[in-house]
């Protein structure tokens, strides 16, 4: 279609809201110039055409059915860089509360009632459980400028540069009287920051929709949590809000000197 | 020494008159805490203040900065970037003020830092001396930075309605003749300025059980002391003890570039040796891996290493760090713990 330099990229849903997807339509609209750099040849939210000769992959959604693993296949084997985009491609996202549910044919019958065995569905997994993911873009929904980002950067070759870091460092460098010491629930210590501690900078404690940071100290933070007076229920619930399938894989394993 | 005395009535005109020629930075309130805030209303300014969420460094060391920008075209062009501008410090308490004096040494000691330096230039301080303790947190007495006879360009010392104020420099006495309304002291002012320092001593609690000149020995000692591991233990690793602590100083350098690829800025913002990923190195290997060891290099800093590079404990007693830590965890009580040989 075009014989410009420009990278081709494609975007893809699986189960998902698509709001990382309206995320981009409105980056587009704010970061006019991402299209001197790349060109979108396949975007169902967002155009008509469907072209398959994309370079970078973008995959907003979790695997949630046996065929969804086809078509990420497919999408792997075309592309050269996959690219998770927002909670549910990243860790599962909410999509994973089903995993921690005592039956799943009970979830699909409260979803579908009387339909439920039209629908097809098992455990939610983040798309690195099902194919080799080269970059994510954490959140729910995605930071656009953090989105506008990672771009940059892959295009650049580079790392794409999300922060390892938790919330705590970003809510602090803006001085927000800190929730936690307030009695409230907060997630911020053991999730990854880069969203500017958003939540908490308006007064809500962090749900930790961005995933946890490598080796969170998960009991010091339900030690916290227990300080500001949430009972168990209530920590393991806020813990697996956005992070069932993560927490799933962590290793309690801790280092010593 | 001329001391000076400042009717409380006339601080807001002297900071409206300042306002008009230099950023005036001063202690301000944030729903429950305090922060050092351009002041837009002289009305807004907390001389009452206990402590701040941030110290003051972020002034002279802000937690975001352009250092440079460059081209990525066929001829490379750097420049360096000051942002910086003439800026008056208002209400610095000694603890911080001990931490400034640490930060000047830092920052023009072996590799003199352009930023830092250009704004430190340009900044005027004014100490404010506390006469009670901001609360159970603070160890200024052990830290020796109850008070300070030095650092600042002019201390302030609150007596009933007025402050007693000490211009220690030329550029302090040259802001009090441009800007303030004063007058001498008297007798009876003096009467009451040493009767407020006499009578802050005692209100101030010591909270080690060691005379702090051990410290750095005592740490010396403690390498595998067993404090480490509950501390690792215990540590979430957010960075928090490091980001309020005004004698901290580490920062990350990075480069962004524009969307065509032409150009690009390089800047620097604060960094934290709790982070995971602070001593992690290419190749991935992390060379302080362990919460415990990243917590033992935090107090071997305070207590040993700065000491040894610039003949000052690290620490100046002002507590930030144990009031934002959620889990808890003390420098007072982890140097007691050493001290006294417990676990």
């Amino acid at each position: 279609m075009t014989t410009n330099n420009k990278v081709k990229v494609a975007f893809f849903d699986f189960a998902s809201c698509e709001g990382c997807q309206l995320t981009i339509v409105d980056a587009l609209q704010t970061h006019l110039d991402l299209l001197d750099m790349v060109e979108i040849v396949q975007f169902r939210e967002a155009m008509t055409e469907k072209g398959e000769d994309y370079v970078i992959a973008f995959v907003e959604g979790s695997c949630t059915r046996k065929c969804d693993e086809e078509r990420l296949f497919k999408i792997r084997e075309q592309a050269a860089l996959v690219v998770a985009l927002g909670a549910c491609a990243h860790t599962g996202g909410v999509n994973a509360l089903k995993n921690v549910q005592p039956s799943l044919q009970d979830v699909r019958e409260y979803v579908y009632g009387d339909k439920a065995d039209w629908y097809e569905t098992y455990p939610t997994r983040p798309i690195s459980a099902v194919i080799d993911v080269d970059a994510f873009i954490p959140g729910c929904p995605i930071d656009r400028g953090e989105f506008v980002k990672v771009v940059k950067n892959v295009l650049l070759g580079k790392t794409p540069g999300i922060p390892d870091y938790p919330i705590c460092v970003e809510c602090k460098l803006k001085e927000n009287v800190c929730l936690l010491l307030e009695g409230q629930p907060c997630l911020g210590p053991v999730t990854r920051a880069g969203c500017g501690a958003i939540c908490p900078t308006y007064g809500e404690g962090c749900e930790g929709c961005r995933g946890l940071i490598p080796h969170p100290n998960e009991n010091a933070m339900k030690d916290v949590l227990d300080e500001a007076g949430l009972k168990l229920e209530e920590i393991m619930s806020r813990f697996t809000m956005y992070n069932a399938y993560q927490k799933e894989q962590i290793e309690t394993v801790e280092e010593r000197i | 020494m001329n001391l000076k005395v400042l009717d409380k009535r006339a601080i807001a005109p002297l900071v409206e008159a300042l306002m008009d020629d230099y950023r005036v930075v001063g202690p301000q309130a944030k729903g429950s805490k305090f922060t050092f805030e351009a002041v837009t209303d002289p009305a807004n300014l907390r001389f009452d203040y206990d402590t701040t969420i941030l110290p003051p460094k972020k002034v002279l060391l802000p937690p975001q900065e352009r250092l440079a920008t460059f081209t990525l075209q066929e001829d490379l062009q750097v420049k360096t970037v000051l942002e910086t501008e003439p800026t008056v410090l208002l209400g610095v308490h000694t603890c911080d003020l001990k931490a400034i004096q640490l930060l000047d040494e830092v920052f023009s000691k072996d590799f003199p830092d352009a930023q830092y330096l250009a704004q430190r230039e340009q900044t005027i301080l004014i100490s404010l001396e506390c006469l009670s303790p901001c609360d159970e947190h603070s160890f200024c007495k052990d830290m020796g930075t109850l008070t300070a006879s030095e650092g600042s360009d002019i201390h302030l010392t609150e007596i009933d309605s007025a402050y007693i104020v000490d211009a220690t420099t030329e550029a302090g006495e040259e802001l009090l003749a441009r800007y303030a309304t004063v007058r001498d002291a008297t007798e009876a002012d003096m009467q009451k300025l040493n009767k407020e320092l006499g009578a802050k001593w005692p209100k101030f609690n010591y909270q080690l059980d060691f005379e702090t000149a051990k410290l750095p020995s005592m740490l010396e000692a403690a390498f595998e002391h067993p404090l480490w591991n509950d501390l690792g233990d215990r540590c979430l690793a957010c960075g928090s003890c490091t980001n309020v602590c005004p004698t901290c100083y580490c920062f990350n350098v990075y480069d962004e570039v524009d969307m065509l690829l032409t150009k690009g800025t390089r800047s620097r913002n604060w960094d934290s040796c709790q982070l995971d990923e602070f001593a992690r190195v290419a190749g991935g290997e992390n060379f302080r891996e362990a919460r415990a060891a990243r917590q033992r290099h935090r107090l071997m800093r305070k207590g040993k290493y700065i000491y040894e590079k610039f003949d000052e404990l690290g620490c100046v007693g002002c507590g930030r760090c144990i009031r934002t830590c959620t889990a808890k965890i003390s420098i007072v009580e982890s140097f007691n713990t050493i001290h006294n040989g417990k676990k």
